[in-house]
C-alpha cells in the first residue's frame, strides 16, 4: 500500500514540521496561532536575507494556496506576534505576499501520481474543499470536486470581493489543481450522497460552506430592496450588477458587512452606511478593512440596529434604535441593550443584511446537524454520522476564515487517508514546546524600536471606482527591512550543559537584552521566551557551553571557509581577501555583492547571519587558510540588534593583538560598517583595503627573498 | 577566585618548540571564569598556533585540545590517562596549581604553563579584573571594614593612610583609590572609626613557613579513608 511517493506526501501532510536532532527551538507564537502552523519565523528570516525563493519554498511547504492567503488571510499570526509588545507586529501577510510575487510562485507546478484506487468525492470547492483535494491528490488518490456554481472557489469566488482577491490569483491556484489531475465537475449540485457512493466514491468530503444569510426576524425584512449580504456579494461576484439606488445601509459588523458596503461603493452607490449594534471595540471585522472602508467614504454608525422596515414611495423607511453596551456575555463580548424611546428613521433605497450566515445542508444528505445548522463531526476524525462521509470548513464551524478552512481541508485529507487505509487516525503531532508569555519590560526597552514598514495601497478615490486590486506589494528594501523586525522568538540561546557551565556570568554581563539571570539555586538561566537570539553570549561564553537553539551558523561558517580554501587553491588569485559579510539588510539585497565584484584582487565572501556571530576563531582561521587580508562587513547602525558593532570590534582587537605577535600587520584585519545614512563609501574603502593588502603581500614576498 | 592571563604567543611558541605533539589543556573552573584558559581560549590558542605554523614559525606540531573540569585534582587528571600517550607535552592553561598537579600525576610527561597566574581577585566589570586578596594567612579584614590594605594599598601598610594620599587617590597612580581612604570612609559609615585610632604592629611575613599546609582531618587510629 505504501509507496515511497505516498510516504513523502504523508510527511508533507503532517501539520507541524519535523525537527532535526540538534534543533531545540520552540514554536513561536505566530506559528502556534496559525491554523496551518506555518513556519513563519523561517520564511520571514529567509526574506530578511533576501532569499525569496527559499522563503516561498517554506511557505509552500505549509500552505497549499499561499497566493490566496497572501491576499486575504486574516493573519491571526500578526495578532500573536510579540513584536506587537515592542512597537507593532511584523507585517507577516504582506511579507508572504512579497515572497509570492517575487519568489516565482507562478512558475511552480506541483505534480501528483495516482497510487491509490479509492476515489474520493469532494462536495463544494471552497478553500476547505480545494485544500483537501490538493493534499489527497498529493497522497495519490483520484479526487473529484463537485461544485454547484459555474466556477470553482466557493466563498473565495462568490464571497470575497475581487478587489481583495483578484480572480487571476484564484484561477492560477485552481489551474494547478487541474494540472495535478483533480477532476472537476462544475454546475453539479450534489443532491444525494447515496448516489455518490453508488458511483464508486469510497469517501465523501462535505464542504458546502455557509452561504445562507441569517435573518433578524424584524417586521418588513422580506420587503423588496432588502437583500442578505451573502446573496448580494454572490450576485456581484458572479457578474450581475444589482441596482441599489443612491442610499444604502449594511447591517452587521463582520467582514461580510464591510465587504458588502465596499462593494456597494464600487457599484456606484453614493451614500453607504454600516449599522452595527455594538461599538468599534467589539467589531469583528478586520481593523485594516474598516480603516480602508472609512477612507472610501463609508460611514459606520455604531450602537444602532434596525427594528422595523417599511416601504413607502419606492423607498425603504428603516426604523432604527440606539443601543448601549450592557454586561459581557459568556464570550466576554458586551451585549447591546436598546435605549428606550431612541428610535429614529432612515430613508434608504436598499438595505443589506449581513448579520451572519449558516450552512444549508440538504435534508436528504442524512448527516446530523448541530447548532446553527452546522454539520456535526468528530473534531478529531472529521467523520459525520455516516460511514465514509467527512465534513469540514464553514459547513462545520459556521462562517470562519480562509486559513481555518485550509487547515480543516488539510487535516481532513489526512483523516480520509487514515480511513481509506483502515487504520486509526494518527494522533496530531505535537512539535514539542511552544513559546508563550510576554516579554519583560526591561527586554522590551532594550529592543530597538523600528515601526512597521507600510506597503502601498491605491488611493481611496481611485480604488473606490472599480473592483481592481487595491493593495500593492512591498518593494525589496521595505520587505527586507520589515522582515528584519522579526524577534525570532524561540530560537534563542540555551546552555547545553549546566555541569560544564562555570557560572562565570559572562552571558549575564554581555547580553544586550538583560535576559540571562541567576535562579534561586545559583545556576544561570537563559529564558527562551525572552532571548532575542543575537548570539553575543554564544560567542563570548568562555566555556563554549551556549548554543543557539537552531544551530547552523558556526558549522556554516566553517564550511564556507573550507569552500573558499578549495576555490582559492584552484583559482590562484593572489592576494586572497576573505570577508565575513552580514546577509541581512542591505547586504542581502546584493548591494555589497555588486561592490566586491569591482574590487581588485580575489575577494571571497563568507555570508554570515549577523556579524555578532563571527568568532575570533573564524578570523584566525581565515588567515590560516591563506587570506592576506580579512574584513568584517556588517550593518552598523542599521543592525536590527543592539551593540553588534561593539562586540565585533572587541574580537577584532583581540585578533589584531595575536597578529602582531605573529609579526603580521594588524591592518590586515578591518571592519566595515554602513551607517544609517550612507553605505556609499564602503566600496571605496574596500578598494583601498584591497590595494593596501596587495602592497603588504608584495612587501612580504620581497622580505622572503631578502631572507633567502 | 584565581585570576591569570594567557602568556604571549611568542613565548608559548618558544616553549612548545621542542615538542611535536602538544595537548592544549584547559581548565573549567577559575581559568574559565577569568577567561584565560577555558574551552574558548583553548580553541583560540589552538587556532593561533596553527596560524603561526601556517605563517612559517619554526617547528611543526600536531596540536590537540581538551578541557578538564579542574586540573588541581588527581581524579580529574586521571581522565587524561588515555590521551597523554599520544602527546609529547601538555600545554596547561590552568593556574600554577594545575600545572604542578599534572607534573605530579604524570611523572614522565613534560608540562608547560600557558598562563601567568596573577592574583586572587574579582571582576570589576566585563573584561576588567581586580586583585582583592594576598592570601597572607592572617586576615585583618574585621578591623579594616572589610577592605584589605595588604592587597589594595600599594605599600601594603597596616597603619594608613600614608602621606602619599591625595584626593582619595594613591600617589602611585592617579586612577587608583587609596585603600586607607576607602577604609576610613567605610569605618565612618559603620561608626567604627575608633578602630582607625589603634596601632597595628608590623607583621613578620618571613615566619610564614612555605609551602603552607592545612590539615582538616583529625588523626584517628585505624582509619584508612584517604
Amino acid at each position: 500500500m505504501y509507496s515511497s511517493a505516498t510516504e513523502r506526501a504523508q510527511s508533507q501532510l503532517e501539520t507541524r514540521p519535523k525537527k532535526s536532532l540538534s534543533d531545540h527551538s520552540f514554536m513561536p507564537p505566530c506559528q502556534v496561532a496559525c491554523p496551518l502552523h506555518m513556519d513563519i519565523r523561517e520564511y520571514v528570516d529567509l526574506t530578511a536575507q533576501g532569499k525569496i525563493m527559499e522563503a516561498l519554498q517554506v511557505i509552500r511547504n505549509g500552505n497549499p494556496f499561499p497566493s490566496i492567503c497572501a491576499h486575504v488571510c486574516t493573519h491571526p499570526c500578526e495578532d500573536a506576534c510579540r513584536r506587537g509588545q515592542v512597537d507593532a507586529p511584523v507585517a507577516i501577510r504582506a511579507l508572504k505576499r512579497f515572497a509570492v510575487e517575487f519568489g516565482g510562485d507562478r512558475m511552480i507546478r506541483p505534480e501528483a501520481d495516482t497510487t491509490h484506487d479509492e476515489k474520493v468525492a469532494i462536495v463544494g470547492s471552497g478553500p476547505a474543499g480545494l485544500a483537501c483535494a490538493y493534499y489527497l491528490r498529493k497522497l495519490g488518490y483520484p479526487v473529484t470536486i463537485f461544485e454547484a456554481h459555474s466556477e470553482l472557489g466557493g466563498m473565495l469566488r462568490v464571497g470575497i470581493p475581487q478587489y481583495r482577491l483578484p480572480r487571476e490569483v484564484l484561477d492560477t491556484e485552481i489551474h494547478r489543481l487541474t494540472n495535478m489531475g483533480v477532476e472537476i465537475r462544475t454546475n453539479a449540485r450534489v443532491v444525494s450522497i447515496d448516489l455518490l457512493l453508488e458511483m464508486g466514491y469510497k469517501a465523501v468530503f462535505l464542504t458546502i460552506g455557509a452561504h445562507q444569510g441569517l435573518k433578524m426576524g424584524i417586521e418588513g425584512e422580506d420587503s423588496p430592496g432588502v437583500i442578505d449580504g451573502a446573496t448580494f456579494l454572490r450576485e456581484v461576484n458572479l457578474g450581475l450588477k444589482p441596482s441599489l439606488g443612491e442610499k444604502v445601509a449594511v447591517v452587521g459588523g463582520g467582514n461580510v458587512a464591510i465587504d458588502a458596503a465596499r462593494t456597494a461603493v464600487r457599484l456606484g452607490v453614493e451614500q453607504v452606511k454600516v449599522l452595527y449594534r455594538r461599538s468599534r471595540a467589539e467589531m469583528p471585522a478586520n481593523e485594516e478593512e474598516v480603516k480602508q472602508a472609512n477612507e472610501e467614504g463609508i460611514e459606520i454608525m455604531f450602537l444602532a440596529a434596525p427594528t422595523r422596515i417599511r416601504r413607502r414611495n419606492g423607498h425603504l423607511i428603516v426604523t432604527c434604535i440606539r443601543m448601549e453596551l450592557g454586561e459581557p456575555d459568556a464570550k466576554g463580548r458586551r451585549q447591546p441593550v436598546p435605549i428606550q424611546d431612541s428610535e429614529f428613521d432612515e430613508e434608504l433605497d436598499a438595505l443589506i443584511m449581513a448579520i451572519g450566515q449558516a450552512p444549508q445542508a440538504p435534508g436528504n444528505f442524512g448527516v446530523r446537524l448541530g447548532k446553527g445548522s452546522t454539520i456535526q463531526v468528530d473534531p478529531v476524525t472529521f467523520t459525520t454520522n455516516r460511514v465514509g462521509v467527512f465534513a469540514g470548513g464553514d459547513a462545520v464551524t459556521g462562517p470562519a476564515t480562509v486559513v481555518e478552512a485550509l487547515s480543516a481541508g488539510r487535516r481532513a485529507a489526512s483523516r480520509i487517508n487514515d480511513y481509506l487505509n483502515h487504520r486509526y487516525p494518527l494522533p496530531e503531532k505535537e512539535a514539542g514546546d511552544s513559546l508563550s508569555g510576554d516579554l519583560h519590560p526591561e527586554t522590551i526597552e532594550a529592543i530597538r524600536k523600528v515601526g512597521r514598514f507600510e506597503w502601498l495601497t491605491t488611493a481611496p478615490e481611485a480604488r473606490a471606482k472599480d473592483f481592481g486590486p487595491i493593495e500593492l506589494v512591498y518593494d525589496w528594501e521595505a520587505a527586507i527591512n520589515e522582515a528584519r523586525r522579526c524577534l525570532r522568538c524561540g530560537v534563542g540561546a540555551e546552555i547545553l550543559s549546566q555541569d560544564k557551565c562555570a557560572t562565570c556570568l559572562t552571558c549575564l554581563r554581555v547580553c544586550p537584552y538583560h535576559v540571562p539571570h541567576l535562579d534561586a539555586s545559583g545556576s544561570i538561566q537563559i529564558p527562551v521566551d525572552q532571548c532575542q537570539a543575537c548570539g553575543v553570549c554564544v560567542v563570548e561564553c568562555p566555556a563554549k557551553v551556549i548554543a543557539l537553539r537552531k544551530p547552523h551558523d558556526r558549522r556554516h561558517i566553517d564550511q564556507e571557509l573550507d569552500h573558499i580554501l578549495q576555490t582559492a587553491a584552484q583559482s590562484n588569485a593572489k592576494p586572497l581577501i576573505i570577508g565575513f559579510c552580514c546577509q541581512y539588510g542591505l547586504f542581502g539585497t546584493g548591494t555589497l555583492a555588486g561592490l566586491w565584484r569591482g574590487a581588485k584582487g580575489g575577494i571571497s565572501i563568507v555570508p554570515v547571519l549577523c556579524t555578532a556571530k563571527v568568532e575570533a576563531d573564524h578570523m584566525l582561521r581565515a588567515f590560516e587558510v591563506g587570506a592576506e587580508g580579512v574584513f568584517i562587513a556588517g550593518c552598523g547602525e542599521q543592525c536590527a540588534r543592539e551593540n553588534t558593532d561593539f562586540w565585533v570590534r572587541q574580537r577584532i582587537a583581540k585578533v589584531r593583538r595575536t597578529l602582531e605577535q605573529l609579526h603580521l600587520e594588524p591592518e590586515r584585519l578591518q571592519c566595515f560598517t554602513t551607517t544609517a545614512t550612507s553605505n556609499g563609501d564602503i566600496g571605496q574603502r574596500l578598494e583601498e583595503f584591497a590595494e593596501r593588502i596587495g602592497t603588504l603581500h608584495l612587501a612580504s614576498i620581497i622580505m622572503q627573498e631578502v631572507r633567502k | 577566585m584565581i585570576v591569570a592571563e594567557q602568556k604571549k604567543l611568542d613565548e608559548i611558541i618558544r616553549m612548545i618548540a621542542p615538542y611535536e605533539r602538544v595537548l592544549i589543556l584547559g581548565c573549567g573552573t577559575c581559568m574559565t571564569v577569568c577567561g584565560a584558559g577555558g574551552e574558548h581560549e583553548v580553541s583560540y590558542l589552538h587556532n593561533a598556533l596553527r596560524l603561526a605554523q601556517a605563517k612559517g614559525s619554526n617547528g611543526t606540531h600536531t596540536i590537540s585540545e581538551y578541557t578538564l573540569k579542574r586540573q588541581c585534582d588527581t581524579e580529574f587528571l586521571d581522565m587524561l590517562a588515555g590521551r597523554i600517550n599520544d602527546v609529547d607535552a601538555v600545554l596547561s592553561l590552568a593556574c600554577g596549581i594545575g600545572v604542578q598537579a599534572i607534573s605530579e600525576r604524570f611523572r614522565q610527561l613534560p608540562v608547560l604553563p600557558g598562563v601567568n597566574t596573577s592574583f586572587m581577585g574579582m571582576p570589576n566589570e566585563w573584561g576588567i579584573w581586580d586583585e582583592r586578596c594576598a592570601a597572607c594567612g592572617d586576615c585583618r579584614l574585621a578591623e579594616t571594614g572589610g577592605i584589605c590594605p595588604i592587597t589594595r594599598c600599594t605599600k601594603g601598610i597596616l597603619n594608613g593612610p600614608c602621606a602619599g594620599t591625595k584626593n582619595g587617590k594613591c600617589e602611585a597612580s592617579k586612577d587608583m583609590d587609596c585603600a586607607w581612604v576607602l577604609i576610613y570612609q567605610r569605618l565612618e559609615n559603620l561608626r567604627q572609626l575608633d578602630s582607625m585610632r589603634r596601632y597595628y604592629p608590623p607583621r613578620n611575613f618571613r615566619v610564614i613557613p612555605r609551602p603552607r599546609r592545612i590539615v582538616t582531618k583529625a588523626t584517628v587510629a585505624g582509619g584508612n579513608n584517604g
